[in-house]
């Protein structure tokens, strides 16, 4: 196989889309995916066998014709391949996990079209097994069309908490309680401007309407506070917005707080280099906006690719369904707004795990950064050992960043990349695998 | 379901093909997947590979369970499990 | 010579050398401001090996230096300073061809005779001592007395102890001199001007534009590697190991011979945390931003060459810094030539972890009209006063 001219990292709806939309224009593209299967995050596939849970009619119909026109294109698909970054000589890494060995490229351009990852608040007792992301409970029952078994709480903030509470009770288990910080039913004039994306709000009636029917409580105002270990249960402290507290026992925790681009040390955007790739984002890794906005972001970004290589000065400016996604969003975050938002950090326990991978809590960050000298991103994190670990900051590096611009207000705030850092390789990476490194166009097995 | 499984710190874990490591061990309700080097529980958590919450060894090779697929005959070990 | 202890200074850069500088001269009770164009740590203290040794030299005055370099942080540990930050252990050089283990014979030879404990290990030993290493291993000399520390760390227990703030994202634009340009007056930033009764320049790489030497001090860019961590891997390491292939590499070079553009010397340290450090290259061109493929699988294949445990370790990080070095190998530290009120310490190249406190202490000695701890006549700038005045 003769390397192609375009690699797009990420087999969701941007990146097939823009696979799509670069095939059309006779430059030879593929993509990479870290499955097996494609559909990124949002259109996890059902494994052979399992019917696809439960979907709103709409995104279910644009997947369907997405993944036919891919398909019909005959774009080549790395399968169970890693993108590691963007060398210092421009050569692009990727981990072949069914060789065990690193391919290296030097295509013309590249599309990281990676997606979302999401965003979850340090809470006491974050980091124990039973304790998962609501995301990540979705994606399984995507996979499996199983919901997630015994009694599974959900909570933080966001539409996405409905959405998998829905789909769990379709599936025969829905959650004890969804424990929402926001009161979206309270924001009155919001949810008005939400009739502006129908599409959104079927979607959300449909979600709303399962889980009344099966009663699921949908605690709103109230935040999940702590997750205590008691035997083999989980207790999961609750606080409602007059400040009173109660407690459930269950199995299993989802958390989600949002989404955010999964960006961490990716390459930045280059259009102009003769040394190094064109390097263009599209999709949630851009900017987290959806799916909808995702797979026209991608389109975008594909014609962007193409009109670059091509010599094309005037380029693709952002797609009109980028502009009404981001309505959309705005219109969702103030819907879904925390009621007691800010005051979260600041008030959280010292013994709150604030880096995980490194056993790094909130009172160490508060103790490092109790001076008068202070401290840079940087020096945080060497000091502190927040993002140092394997996760390389994208469960930490936000929440380390904002509660230093909390103990530390006069002066700019640190950013989340002065925690990370922009190098390769963006996922840790066998040592195994990088001596065997194959050079540029050999045969890929 | 065909039969296949792979195994866990000695136990037989079933899998549907196409299933990740994750999948299946949670559909066996096995909860944690072991101490990692910091002595902390690793588990499930994101499902995307992000996290490196999930790190199991697989046939030798440190992987996260929610984004490798089982295949039969898979030696799945907690991280920490080998002390060579 | 200074009459009487300065009341006052201003140390630019704050690595390793100016961060300890600052700390000795706050120590005396001197009011000190500390300027760093970035933040502490943020070059090649960041980026560091981190090895306070003596393993890889030859006899003379960097063997001198660094001795007293190890000294001194074993004193400072086993005082409280850098207790817990500096961890005593062996260097083992280690020789995989006859070649090699010719040239380590010799290296080790001239390591005893400058009064270093070294322990020579054969093959048979090495197979049931230290079975981490791989078969390939000939034969290997045990460097006693060494240890390693993290240079940020070092920096941030040097300014935490000493309490001093520093002022960051100030960039040093010049020297302002009086009195016929023999003295310093102040210096001016980009956040304003200063005066002290002493400046001291510790800028690395950022110092040539200052003193206005040309041709003398040159980039010289590492990479290195940051593994997971591998507790049963780690612990079975009995201290750090370095290749005798460097020391080949290294030998060939005399002073005045210019060393390859690109050159790989390993090293392996099992860092406290269990992870490994691996390193690393040194390099005249090429931006500490960025890391290659080439370089990094290079390191790895000669690590796992020697350490084949190695191989089943996730790599979490790679990163570079840029050493200062200078033409003829030995650093410029003492005063600056026409100044009476003005030093500089900097040109550690690869020994700037090792000999940062040391350095430091030293020149807060020379300043105050004491005898330094460092014999500091191999270094005198002034053996380049012929290559411009100071700015």
């Amino acid at each position: 196989m003769t390397e192609p001219d375009v690699i797009i990292i990420g087999g969701g709806p941007a990146g097939l889309a823009a696979a799509t939309e670069i095939s059309r224009s006779g430059y030879s593209v593929e993509v990479v995916e870290q499955r097996e299967s494609l559909g990124g995050a949002v259109h996890r596939q059902p494994i052979a066998g399992v019917a696809p849970i439960n979907q709103a009619a709409g995104p279910k119909a644009r997947w369907n014709a997405l993944a036919q026109a891919f398909s019909a294109a005959r774009i080549s698909v790395r399968h169970a391949s890693v993108f590691l970054g963007v060398d210092g000589d421009g050569l692009v890494l990727i981990e072949n996990r069914r060789t065990g060995r690193i391919e290296q490229a030097r295509p013309k351009a590249v599309i990281l079209a990676t997606g979302a990852v999401e965003k979850v608040h340090p809470r006491l007792g974050w980091q124990m097994a039973g304790v998962s992301t609501a995301g990540g409970l979705q994606v399984m029952m995507k996979e499996t069309g199983r919901a997630p078994q015994g009694r599974v709480l959900l909570a933080g903030s966001g539409p996405l908490l409905i959405a998998v509470a829905a789909q769990m009770a379709r599936l025969g288990n829905p959650p004890v309680a969804i424990v929402e910080a926001g009161d979206p039913l309270r924001r009155v004039g919001t949810g008005i401007a939400m009739l502006g994306h129908a599409a959104l709000l079927r979607e959300a009636a449909g979600y709303l309407s399962q889980i009344y029917l099966r009663r699921v409580p949908w605690l709103r105002g109230t935040q999940l506070v702590a997750i205590v270990r008691d035997g083999e249960n989980l207790q999961a402290v609750l606080r409602r917005r007059d400040g009173s507290e109660r407690q459930i026992t269950v199995d299993r925790i989802g958390l989600h707080d949002g989404i955010r681009p999964n960006d961490f040390g990716l390459p930045n955007e280059t259009t102009a280099s003769t040394s190094r790739p064109l390097i263009v984002r599209a999709g949630d890794c851009r900017e987290a906006l959806g799916a909808f906005a995702a797979e026209a972001d991608g389109r975008r970004a594909g014609r962007t690719v193409t009109d670059l290589l091509s010599g094309k000065r005037d380029r693709a400016g952002l797609d009109h369904a980028v502009e009404r996604a981001r309505l959309a969003q705005a219109t969702l975050a103030e819907l879904f707004a925390p009621l007691h938002g800010a005051q979260a950090l600041r008030s959280l326990p010292d013994d709150t795990i604030l880096c995980r991978c490194e056993g790094k809590t909130v009172g160490d960050l508060r103790r490092l950064c109790d001076r008068a000298d202070r401290l840079t991103g940087r020096e945080v994190k060497h000091n502190g050992r927040f993002a140092m670990g394997a996760c390389q900051g994208r469960f930490c590096a936000a929440n380390t960043a904002a509660l230093m611009a909390e103990i530390s207000p006069d002066g700019p705030a640190p950013s989340t990349e002065d925690l990370t850092g922009r190098r390769w390789p963006v996922r840790p990476i066998s040592i195994a695998a990088l001596t065997g490194a194959i050079p540029p166009n050999t045969e890929n097995e | 379901m065909t039969g296949q499984s792979f195994d866990w710190m000695g136990r037989r874990i079933p899998f549907r093909t196409g299933e990740s490591l994750a999948a299946a061990l949670d559909a066996a309700g096995i909860r944690t997947f072991g101490p990692d080097a910091l002595g902390q529980e690793t588990r499930y958590f994101c499902g995307i590979g992000a996290c490196q919450c999930c790190l199991v060894r697989v046939d030798g090779v440190v992987r996260e369970a929610c984004i490798t697929p089982a295949r039969p005959g898979q030696l799945v070990e907690a991280m920490e499990s080998r002390h060579d | 010579m200074q009459s009487r202890p300065p009341s006052s200074a201003i140390v630019i850069g704050s690595g390793i050398v100016g961060a300890a500088t600052a700390y000795f001269l706050a120590r005396r009770g001197i009011a000190v401001r500390l300027i760093d164009a970035s933040a502490p740590a943020a070059e090649a203290t960041g980026a560091a090996d981190g090895a306070v040794s003596v393993a890889s030299k030859r006899p003379g005055p960097m063997m001198a230096a660094a001795l007293k370099g190890v000294r001194l942080y074993g004193e400072l540990a086993d005082e409280g300073l850098f207790a817990g930050a500096f961890k005593r252990r062996s260097t083992f050089i280690v020789a995989a061809s006859d070649e090699e283990c010719a040239v380590l014979d010799a290296h080790s030879a001239a390591l005893a005779s400058a009064g270093v404990r070294v322990e020579t290990l054969s093959e048979t030993d090495l197979r049931r001592d230290f079975p981490a290493l791989s078969p390939q291993a000939k034969m290997a000399v045990e460097v006693h007395g060494e240890g390693h520390a993290i240079g940020y760390q070092i920096v941030h227990r040097l300014l935490t102890a000493s309490g001093i703030s520093v002022d960051r994202d100030t960039r040093v634009e010049s020297l302002r001199l009086e009195d016929g340009g023999r003295r310093i007056a102040g210096i001016t930033t980009s956040r304003g001007s200063l005066t002290a009764d002493v400046v001291v320049i510790a800028a690395g790489n950022g110092s040539a534009g200052l003193l206005g030497f040309s041709g003398v001090l040159t980039p010289r860019k590492g990479q290195l590697l940051v593994t997971e961590r591998a507790p049963a891997l780690n612990a079975a390491m009995r201290g750090a190991i370095m290749s005798g292939r460097y020391l080949l590499s290294k030998g060939s070079q005399k002073a005045g011979h210019a060393p390859p553009p690109r050159g790989l010397g390993l090293v392996i340290d099992p860092l406290v945390t269990g992870q490994f450090l691996i390193g690393g290259t040194r390099e005249d061109f090429g931006k500490r931003e960025t890391n290659d493929i080439d370089a990094v699988s290079r390191i790895l294949k000669d690590a796992v060459a020697l350490v084949p445990g190695l191989a089943g370790v996730r790599l979490l990080r790679s990163f570079a810094g840029v050493r200062t070095a200078v033409v003829d190998g030995l650093p410029l530290v003492g005063r600056i030539p026409g100044l009476e009120n003005g030093y500089v310490a900097t040109g550690f190249e690869g020994d700037g972890i090792c000999l940062g406190p040391v350095t430091g202490k030293s020149i807060v000695q020379l300043i105050c009209g004491e005898e330094p701890d460092l014999d500091l006549s191999s270094f005198e700038p002034a053996r380049f006063a012929s290559q411009g005045a100071a700015a």
